[in-house]
């Protein structure tokens, strides 16, 4: 195995350092777009480029507002609760 | 539809499901949906790479995650091969990268299981309006 392959092994073979901080929920996007990619991949009639990645962004971006306000609809509760 | 044409149809539902599970977006690819199936190949592929380089291969683990194993399983047989590197518990991972690796290949295998379903509706329609050109004729 050349040492190039030998890299890419290794990296998988060891997890990354990721701390429990909220830059770490950032992790969420890449998700939310293979998310919406898939999802609009299925349901789309027929597959034209401009067409598809207007309508995965409209999706990518309605999941992140939904979960920013249910995150702050949260954040208002546990304020309410502890208060 | 013929009971041999029906057996026929469902044998065809079958090899779609299972190509569709083998190697993600085949069952499109079968359909001669290119488009479709090198989109869901590429983004599966990439989000259960992106899963596995963030928590190692030590996040395909049934002996502790039963749940996250059953929605990995999903993206294709080929993750048992994984288990069986794992199974020593030579990778152990913890903590926020087994968390976000877990999640990245569990969903990557569930949006596999969507475009398995797709394929084998698609293909279940594609037969039912083929039939239904023949009767016309």
């Amino acid at each position: 195995m050349s040492i190039i392959g030998a890299l890419v092994v290794a990296s998988f073979t060891a997890p990354e350092k990721i701390g429990a901080n909220p830059q770490s929920m950032l992790w969420l996007l890449p998700l939310v777009a293979a998310i919406a990619v898939v999802y609009k991949a299925t349901k789309l009639p027929e597959i034209k480029t401009g067409n598809f990645l207007k309508e995965v962004v409209i999706l990518f971006g309605s999941i992140v507002v939904f979960m920013i306000i249910a995150g702050l609809v949260l954040c208002v509760l546990s304020w309410l609760i502890t208060e | 539809m013929t009971p041999r044409s029906k057996e026929n149809h469902v044998l065809f539902l079958l090899i779609v499901g299972l190509l569709a599970w083998l190697v993600p977006g085949g069952g499109h690819f079968l359909l001669k949906e290119k488009k479709r199936s090198i989109i869901i190949f590429v983004t599966i592929v990439l989000t259960f790479t992106t899963g596995l380089y963030i928590g190692s291969i030590g996040v395909i683990n049934p002996g502790v995650a039963k749940p996250w194993y059953i929605a990995q399983i999903m993206n294709s047989p080929m993750v048992d091969l994984l288990r069986r590197l794992t199974a020593a518990g030579d990778y152990p991972v913890y903590g926020r990268p087994n968390e976000i690796g877990q999640i990245y290949t569990s969903i990557a295998g569930l949006l596999n299981l969507l475009c398995i379903v797709n394929a084998v509706y698609l293909a279940h329609l594609l037969r039912i309006e083929s039939d239904g050109g023949s009767k016309c004729r």
